[in-house]
């Protein structure tokens, strides 16, 4: 079975929209400081309420702080939260999912019952109490969305480390008198690769629309630059005019950065699953 | 009696007898097997009092002492007490006189003086009793051919009616029925003697010994009855031998001894071609002791039982997949484990190699109970799987994919680790060079990567390999290489081999031993030659009738398909080794 999981997704239109979606984000924060020259918090000599212009291209806001400036470095923290949850939750889920499947008996039984229970909980109203009490910052946003998001992904991981760990090859990696660990890295985790990388842009969707909206009801660190943040700023002076350069560009790259995140994990859930796959244009093949 | 201790005897310095004891009583024969050059010939000429060399020990012939007596006295005995069929029928016979005259010479040498009458009736009397008719007598050597060469010279041997009888190679150069003729005289005549038959055709000195004695560098390796000793040889020289000639008995293709036979090594003789060397192999001789009615030379007791099953189950739930299996594997021997699918021999294999636990009964490995599988269980014990493409990750090329074990068992530093595999590689006939260390699975075709898995089983050097079903995805020619390639590494490696097949005609030439397994219990069990030429059970019976053979047309009106369904009241296990 050699399916090129990655060609393939490189090659659909959905896929390929999605990842240009994520470059550009990713761009943005990036290269943020080349592409302004102003610091996010930095008040500005234009006057508030400024329209856009040359100097300020999508104006500035109450505080006459240059709005450009804010989505970018905005964009900096909705991915380091995203990734960031995608990493630590993708973390947790391999080796909670991945020692279970390989152990089973009472440890398997014992952190598949965790999960049932943690998937039961609703992890919004979780979050939203913790949050308000906690008011987190970057890291502990990670943090936070990754102790209620990993629960899903284990069990994805556990049931595919389950039929691979049944794969010939790893019965004979076991005869070498190989241990857990050296199974997983070297075995399972390589063939998990696409399943865990769905399983990642997922839990970022998640993770950049939870921090937008914890910051959008303003219970996250007051000092974070962030989306939502800017988000719920604008909406209070929705009488203006301001909000066509504020609120509207802040929402559509919230939106650009989910769609994107979802387009990806579209096409790369349609390559992995037969099922979904075209009829043609796949090059398949054992 | 014929009794010879200590014989050593030595030409040039090169000790060719290397302490030979020996016991044989009226009536008694004995064959001495063994490889050109191990002494045999040497022993015979040392009884017949015919040795040019500096020889110590005894050899007493009621009481006397051959080798101390002198030349005079000797010459009193030779052809009187003891006589000698000698090994090469054209140089034996003087080619100037006849044979009546060559057979009286030998009667009259030790004639009494007065008794010259009867003398002419007693050759022809000879002459007929091996079979030769009375106008051959006056036949010269060269208007004879091989086998009446033979008669005549077996006349002249048996012409004063010795004691003790020294065949030499009897039946070599022989055509086979010229051979089974003079086996069949000689069998008649060698009654009530002492018969010393000195042989490297192990079929011969079967027919003619009850006796059987290996020789190997001047030294006795193993001493037992024949059928028993050529049946279960316990020395691991013995097992070569039997191996390595062509007969119809053994049905397992041939493999030779690794190395050659070297004169003066220290310790045991055979110690530098052995595969089940101990340290102390190399440093002292072991003595020939009685193991169980056999009489062995080797510091491990012969071959030793690698693997030991006894009453091992295994269950998936209820259902008894393996349901109390004994099985004993030697070291350097091949099991087939052969049974239809669903009989529980990949269950087994697994289960010894630990994948499946079992649940009740004993494994043993080198004679340790197995209690705990752990990294060093896995250096001696690897298994190679049915398909091989499946067996080694598609993300891993030819390099990762050998070396793995290597780094799983933390062996040598990783230059060396690429070195072992490079050298197991070119050891499985595959090219050791980069580009074919960089190749993936699905770049090389199946045999190769029945290869491959093979280095990556042997690169821990392990002493057994469970094989499952290796060749069943291969084609025909592909699949003749592998088991070739098997063998070979059985040979040169001592490796056992527990094989895994449905297919008995597979089973039937790669294997010394077969266990033919049904519903999870091993219904027949004994050498391979055997089990398939004289099946016991019906269910073997039932899978030599279906097994592959290039007759065109057959009767398979009788073969329903599906499973085996006979009723359980056939004994079970019909044959116990």
């Amino acid at each position: 079975m050699h399916v090129n999981v990655w060609h393939e997704v490189a090659e659909s239109n959905m896929g390929k929209a999605g990842l240009l979606l994520i470059g550009l984000m990713v761009a943005l924060a990036v290269f943020a400081p080349i592409l302004s020259p102003y610091s996010p918090r930095e008040k500005t000599d234009a006057p508030a309420f400024s329209r856009p212009s040359e100097g300020h291209w999508l104006g500035t806001n109450d505080a006459r702080q240059d709005i450009w400036t804010q989505l970018l470095y905005g964009a900096r923290t909705s991915l380091s939260v995203g990734f960031g949850v995608a990493l630590l939750s993708a973390l947790i889920s391999v080796l909670v999912g991945g020692t279970a499947a390989i152990f089973g008996g009472l440890y398997d039984r014992f952190w598949m019952r965790v999960v049932d229970a943690s998937i039961a909980i609703p992890d919004v109203i979780v979050i939203i109490l913790v949050a308000a009490y906690l008011r987190p910052n970057v890291l502990l946003m990670i943090l936070l969305l990754s102790a209620l998001s990993w629960p899903g992904g284990a069990r994805v991981i556990r049931a595919q480390t389950l039929t691979l760990k049944e794969r010939m090859h790893v019965s004979a990696a076991r005869t070498f008198g190989a241990g857990w660990s050296h199974l997983l890295v070297r075995h399972i985790i390589p063939d998990l690769g696409p399943v865990l990388v769905a399983i990642m842009i997922q839990d970022a969707r998640r993770a950049v629309f939870m921090e937008a909206g914890l910051s959008f009801l303003g219970i996250s660190d007051p000092s974070m630059m962030s989306w939502g943040k800017m988000m719920q700023y604008a909406r209070i002076f929705t009488y203006l005019e301001v909000w066509k350069w504020w609120l509207l560009p802040t929402g559509l790259a919230l939106s650009l950065t989910l769609i994107g995140l979802s387009f990806t994990g579209y096409s790369l859930e349609s390559a992995l699953d037969p099922r979904l796959r075209d009829a043609e244009g796949h090059e398949g093949g054992i | 009696m014929l009794e010879i201790s200590d014989l050593k005897v030595s030409y040039d310095r090169t000790e060719i007898l290397r302490g030979v004891d020996l016991d044989l009583l009226r009536g008694d024969s004995l064959a001495i097997i063994g490889e050109s050059g191990a002494g045999k010939t040497t022993l015979g000429l040392a009884v017949m009092g015919l040795l040019d060399a500096r020889a110590s020990g005894r050899i007493l012939l009621d009481g006397k002492d051959i080798l101390s007596l002198d030349e005079r006295e000797r010459r009193k005995m030779r052809g009187k007490e003891m006589a000698m069929v000698f090994q090469n029928v054209e140089d034996a016979l003087d080619p100037l006189m006849t044979v009546y005259d060559q057979v009286e010479e030998a009667i009259s040498t030790h004639l009494e003086k007065g008794d010259i009458q009867d003398v002419g009736d007693r050759v022809n009397g000879l002459l007929g009793s091996v079979g030769l008719k009375m106008e051959k007598g006056g036949s010269f050597p060269h208007q004879l051919s091989g086998g009446e060469k033979q008669r005549a010279l077996i006349a002249m041997a048996l012409a004063n009616d010795p004691q003790v009888l020294i065949l030499d190679e009897p039946t070599a150069s022989l055509d086979a029925v010229s051979k089974a003729d003079i086996i069949g005289l000689l069998r008649k005549r060698i009654r009530e003697k002492i018969v010393l038959v000195i042989t490297h055709d192990i079929s011969t000195a079967a027919k003619l010994a009850e006796r059987m004695a290996v020789l190997y560098a001047g030294r006795i390796v193993e001493l037992g009855e024949t059928k028993d000793l050529l049946e279960n040889p316990r020395h691991p020289y013995t097992r070569g031998l039997i191996r390595s000639s062509p007969n119809m008995t053994t049905t397992k293709d041939l493999q030779g001894i690794p190395g050659r036979m070297v004169p003066g090594v220290p310790g045991c003789p055979f110690s530098d071609r052995c595969t089940q060397r101990i340290d102390r192999c190399r440093r002292e001789v072991p003595k020939l002791t009685d193991a169980g009615g056999r009489m062995i030379a080797c510091h491990r007791g012969g071959i030793v039982p690698l693997l030991e099953l006894s009453g091992v189950r295994t269950s998936f739930g209820d259902f008894a997949a393996v349901d109390g299996v004994d099985l004993t594997l030697f070291e350097g021997e091949t099991i087939a484990l052969v049974g239809e699918s669903g009989s529980g021999k990949t269950t087994l294999a697994k289960t010894v190699i630990g994948l499946f636990e079992h649940a009740e009964g004993e494994i043993r490995l080198e004679g340790e109970p197995l209690l705990r599988r752990d990294r060093d269980f896995y250096k001696k014990v690897q298994m190679i799987y049915q398909n091989p493409k499946e067996s080694i990750s598609h993300r891993m090329n030819v390099l990762d994919a050998v070396i793995e074990p290597l780094a799983v068992q933390k062996v040598g530093s990783p230059a060396e680790r690429i070195e072992i595999v490079k050298r197991v590689l070119d050891e499985v006939e595959l090219p050791p060079d980069d580009l074919f260390l960089k190749k993936y699975p699905h770049q090389i075709s199946g045999g190769e990567a029945q290869r491959v898995a093979i280095a990556r089983a042997l690169v821990l050097n392990p002493k057994l390999l469970i094989a499952d079903e290796p060749t069943s995805s291969l084609d025909a020619s592909v699949q003749a290489k592998i088991l070739k390639l098997l063998l070979n590494l059985q040979e040169k490696r001592g490796l056992a081999i527990l094989f895994i097949t449905h297919d008995i005609a597979i089973a039937r030439k790669v294997s010394d031993r077969m266990a033919v397994m049904l519903r999870g219990k091993i219904v027949e069990e004994g050498t391979t030659g055997e089990v398939t030429t004289n099946p016991v059970h019906p269910y073997t019976m039932k899978l030599l009738e279906v097994a592959p053979d290039l007759a065109q047309k057959r009767d398979v009106s009788d073969f329903r398909g599906g499973p085996w369904s006979a009723s359980e009241g056939y004994p079970l296990r019909a044959r116990e080794l």
